[in-house]
């Protein structure tokens, strides 16, 4: 009921539905038509697809949104001209609650607006979300061809192998099987270890970033070294020598070695813009004012960062999209279908390269890569936006 | 008369190290200030005078001598106490738009040290207390003001803003490094108004930091002024004495410098004319007096080789760091 | 030196000059409709604050406004030595060039942001000269006695690099080389803000004595009223856009007649004049793209009445000095109070 096991099933769409009824309800209570319906849609959407997992998280969402449109007309004590002693500063839960809502809607409202305002930034959004459903929510509705079908030799040709054709859209593979069946189901795993991969190294190059940076004297001098030393060393020759020795099968294991082995660089980048906003006056401010250094660090530096982070984020989900990809189809990780680099592995091997009729095979997972990672990159260009502070206009 | 002084500088050095080559920053500076009182620090560029401020609200440490707070060392201190020096003594910033963190509103500014040091037990407190700085600081209607970024506040909104935040610590005294100079001219007084008003109301003693003397003699005109030049104080005394009667040289040369908003007078005044156009740098400080090599009253032997130590003179109401003028009570013109 | 006020010694004649540009919310205007005439060898300073439009006149007359601005109306009328007569607006990019520098140069603030930091000084006067026909060899001569003139170490300094010379020192030095082909006409916005008083000080003092020499006109902008007090003949208050009074500086100083001219005189503190009672202008300068009806300071203004806030008011002259010939204009309707109020603060 609760999570993935729904996804796409009726019982998702009927949880859908019942969290829809929320922002429906109150649409129709606030007079909001527009963000009532279109929080009923969005509901039944993420119901279907996560469960209560998806459901309820966008109960939140949409209600937020909702409020924030209705609560201009809210009265705030800060907007009357009343004397100190005539205004009443107490808040009863339920207006708090009102504020925090409006709040959130505020900011999920100005950041959308944000997303669509850069064209090419919303498109390669667009581009993202579109990979992501497809190989997330594809294999649900696509079987999957494992076996080799050798019904579907044609009479007189050599191999499995055909081209585009209406009944398979992306051609036959060189077992027979439906290249597009092997799209859908083989994105997923190596979307979801770059983005883990990135995550890795981005978190940990912010932790010690920022720290080597702010703290300077001994610990920047000792985390500038390691990092010094890991770039010394070449990655993904690194990465070939291990794989002779040590099998690759766990992608959270291969997340965590790019990771461990690319979070050098990133930080560095985030050490200079960490030291230059630390000579910020309102840095220097908030040591006067003893707020503390997790402050400084959190609610000071890092919001200030945030695009810089998101953009680099982004790139590093790239590097290590090439790199995982670089690995299978060298072959130094254990081949398992359904997965592109697999296919491309297999192409190579195979000897389609020369082959026309297997241009499905081959091009279909390059060219969904390579989309994939234009997508990324234009994507780069709305998170300056989103993350803008002079952007947000403030109440 | 003797109460103890808020904050003591005693022969206090700074050295800033750059190639390998230390720069000294601050030389024998020693300044006492009281509870409530005004001090000026005027001087042009490369005095000193920021060097020193940051050190009075404790951003930096002098690399030599002492700092006494209420009269106590404050090496001395315990860690606690030291923690509560650093929050009494506070600095406002001459850039307003670089001194507020511009991904938040006005009411997180505000909220952050309000609910790190405990000042407000609820949330409506926080928010009473918020009213209360920004009416105090004239941010009136606050409402206008609290939900919103610094990049929608004017020059003058944002400074007021950054004294609201000064405040919300109680300081006893607050340092104002050039804190009206990129404000308009119009809206100046307004501020150092409203900086006169907070100190009488909160009793806080303000050193104020300036290169502009005109400022400077308006804002101080009940305190004192220092005038510093290449890391030491020159000059120091109550304002209408070193405004009207400036004794040293080079306070003499700045005062006959400044332009005045009156054409007549300021046409008629006539600049010093100093023995050299050159302006030495810190690298290279002239030896002894380090005003000599353009000090039209130089006295060879002397000013080059001692190093003149700040003294009251015997009819004079201010203390002056000039050895002629120690000796002969007067200054004659040389060469 | 006197000023000849006769119409044949009009060195720029500027009409209903309006400057705006297009931001995200609306149309800004930055300036409407000034109008005024620079005499030989006059000094003529605008005064005001951010947001008076000073500095996009500045950049106006001499077409260097950015991309996203344009001249919405008027004419810039330049008057040669020889008599010809130039509408400086209408000018073709080959005539710009040889109109900037030769007849009409600038000093701009912040010296080290305006000056190439891969070229000498040298390397600059080399640059103008072959851009205007000059011989190289005179226009080094030119240049060394110029930096000579401004009390710099002419040798030294000319082959240097910007960054090698002093804030100060790069200022003269900027100015001996504005004057190189003697131009009639050197615009200067802001020259000695951000510089020590001491510095500022022989600058100004360097200026006169070339403007003596050379006789040039000079427009000067600038938010200090000292400075202003003490090279201009002619001020001219700036507020929103319009130009609001504009007079002899005596006159300006202490006759005030608009209501901000005396706001500011108000502000403004005075070295000379012991302890001072002053006062500020409460509010902010107006939204450029959405102003005020009627006077545009109307809302921050001690003296305003009724019709202040329904007309905005047109420049007229309210008096001519017999002497100098000079005018002295006002936008103002409650300028007879202002006078008076003047009279009693200056006791």
């Amino acid at each position: 009921m609760i999570g993935l096991s729904t996804v796409a099933s009726t019982e998702g769409l009927i949880i859908g539905i019942l969290c829809g009824l929320v922002p429906l309800l109150a649409g129709i209570y606030y007079r909001q038509w527009q963000a009532g319906i279109g929080g009923f849609i969005a509901c039944v959407m993420s119901g279907f697809a996560c469960g209560f997992l998806g459901g309820i998280p966008m109960i939140l969402l949409t209600y937020a949104v909702l409020i924030s449109k209705v609560y201009v007309n809210r009265q705030d004590p800060f907007t009357s001209l009343a004397s100190l002693d005539e205004v009443n500063f107490e808040e009863t839960q339920n207006e708090l609650f009102m504020r925090r809502m409006a709040n959130l809607g505020n900011t999920i409202r100005s950041g959308t607006s944000a997303l669509i305002r850069n064209k090419a930034g919303f498109l390669g959004f667009l581009g993202i979300m579109f990979f992501v459903i497809v190989t997330v929510f594809g294999p649900l509705f696509i079987e999957y061809e494992g076996t080799a079908r050798l019904d579907r030799r044609q009479p007189g040709a050599r191999s499995l192998l055909a081209p585009p054709s209406y009944e398979h859209p992306l051609g036959l593979d060189w077992q027979g099987r439906d290249v597009l069946s092997h799209m859908v189901h083989g994105g997923q795993k190596l979307i979801v270890t770059s983005i883990l991969a990135g995550l890795f190294a981005t978190v940990i190059a912010v932790v010690v970033g920022s720290l080597a940076a702010l703290l300077g004297g001994i610990v920047d001098q000792i985390f500038s070294a390691i990092a010094n030393f890991i770039l010394t060393v070449p990655t993904f020759r690194l990465l070939l020598v291990l794989a002779t020795i040590v099998k690759f099968d766990s992608n959270l294991a291969l997340a965590l070695l790019f990771g461990v082995l690319n979070w050098p660089t990133l930080m560095r980048a985030i050490r200079a813009q960490v030291l230059s906003l630390r000579e910020r006056d309102y840095v220097e401010v908030a040591f006067a004012l003893d707020l503390g250094l997790w402050h400084v660090i959190t609610r000071e530096v890092l919001p200030n960062m945030i695009s810089y982070i998101a953009v680099n984020f982004i790139f590093t989900i790239r590097v290590a999209m090439y790199s995982i990809v670089g690995l299978v189809f060298l072959g130094l990780v254990p081949l398992q279908e359904p997965d592109w680099g697999v296919m491309i592995f297999l192409g190579r091997q195979q000897g389609v390269l020369f082959n026309p009729t297997a241009s499905g095979m081959l091009l279909s997972p390059i060219v969904a890569i390579a989309l994939f990672q234009l997508s990324l990159v234009m994507f780069t260009r709305s998170l300056e936006e989103v993350f803008n502070p002079r952007l947000r206009s403030g109440l | 008369m003797t109460t103890t002084p808020l904050l003591e500088l005693k022969n206090v050095y700074r050295t800033f190290e750059k190639d390998r080559q230390p720069i000294p920053v601050l030389q024998d500076v020693s300044l006492a200030i009281q509870p409530n009182e005004i001090l000026c620090l005027v001087g042009e560029s490369g005095c000193g005078k920021t060097t020193t401020g940051k050190i009075i609200a404790g951003l930096q440490t002098p690399s030599q001598g002492q700092m006494l707070v209420n009269g106590k060392p404050l090496s001395e201190l315990s860690h606690h106490e030291q923690k509560d020096f650093r929050r009494a003594f506070q600095i406002v910033h001459q850039d307003p738009f670089a001194s507020l963190n511009p991904a938040h509103t006005v009411e997180q500014i505000l909220s952050f040290p309000l609910l790190r040091h405990g000042m407000v037990a609820s949330r409506p407190m926080l928010r009473r207390r918020i009213w209360e700085l920004l009416t105090q600081v004239d941010l009136t209607p606050p409402g206008d003001i609290v939900n919103k970024y610094p990049h929608q506040l004017s020059g003058g909104q944002r400074q007021r803003v950054v004294i609201a935040r000064a405040l919300t610590v109680q300081p006893k005294l607050i340092v104002a490094d050039e804190a009206v100079s990129m404000v308009d001219v119009s809206i100046r007084i307004g501020i150092l108004k409203m900086l006169h008003r907070l100190r009488e109301q909160f009793g806080m003693a303000i050193v104020f930091i300036t290169h502009d003397l005109a400022i400077a003699k308006y804002f101080a005109w009940q305190g004192r002024i220092a005038v510093m030049y290449l890391g030491r104080i020159v000059e120091i005394g109550r304002t209408p004495d070193v405004i009207a009667n400036p004794q040293h040289p080079y306070t003499r040369a700045l005062l006959a410098a400044v332009p005045e908003a009156d054409p007549d007078i300021t046409r008629r005044k006539r600049p010093m004319k100093l023995r050299s156009e050159d302006i030495p740098s810190l690298m290279s400080v002239p030896s002894g007096c380090a005003f000599h090599p353009r000090c039209p009253f130089f006295m060879e032997g002397v000013c080059d080789h001692d190093v003149p130590q700040l003294a009251t003179l015997s009819d004079g109401a201010q203390s002056v760091a000039c050895i002629p003028l120690a000796q002969d009570g007067k200054l004659t013109l040389y060469g | 030196m006197s000023i000849k006020r006769i119409p044949s010694n009009v060195v720029l004649s500027v009409r209903d000059l309006s400057v705006s540009y297009l931001a995200r919310r609306g149309r800004v205007r930055a300036v409407s409709n000034v109008s005024f005439d620079l005499y030989a060898g006059e000094t003529l300073a605008f005064i005001g604050e951010s947001g008076s439009g000073k500095s996009t006149l500045n950049l106006a007359l001499i077409r260097t406004l950015p991309k996203a601005a344009q001249i919405d109306s008027g004419s810039v009328v330049y008057t040669r030595l020889d008599g010809t007569k130039m509408d400086i607006l209408q000018l073709g990019k080959n005539h710009m060039q040889r109109y900037l520098w030769a007849e009409c140069s600038m000093v701009f603030q912040g010296a080290l942001n305006s000056l190439n930091p891969v070229l000498r000084i040298s390397d600059m006067v080399y640059e103008t000269a072959q851009a205007h026909n000059m011989e190289r060899k005179e226009a080094e001569k030119q240049a060394m006695e110029l930096l000579e003139k401004v009390r710099l170490d002419a040798r030294r300094v000319f082959r240097s690099y910007p960054h090698e010379l002093s804030g100060g020192m790069r200022q003269r030095a900027l100015l001996a080389i504005s004057l190189l082909l003697r131009p009639r006409i050197v615009i200067m916005d802001e020259p000695t803000t951000a510089v020590d008083i001491l510095t500022q000080r022989s600058i100004l003092e360097v200026l006169k004595e070339l403007r003596a020499e050379y006789n040039f006109s000079t427009i000067f902008i600038s938010h200090d009223l000292a400075v202003a007090a003490e090279i201009a003949d002619t001020i001219a208050t700036m507020y929103a856009g319009e130009v609001v009074e504009m007079g002899p500086v005596e006159d300006v100083f202490y006759r005030p007649r608009h209501a901000y001219t005396f706001s500011l005189l108000d502000a403004a503190p005075r070295l000379s004049a012991g302890e001072e009672e002053l006062h500020s202008i409460p509010g902010s300068p107006p939204d450029l793209i959405n102003l005020p009806n009627g006077c545009k300071f109307h809302e921050r203004c001690r003296f305003a009445t009724d019709i202040c806030s329904l007309k905005s008011p047109k420049l007229e002259i309210l008096s001519t000095d017999e002497d100098t010939q000079q005018d002295h204009a006002v936008a103002c309707y409650e300028h007879r109070r202002v006078l008076a109020t003047r009279r009693k603060v200056l006791g």
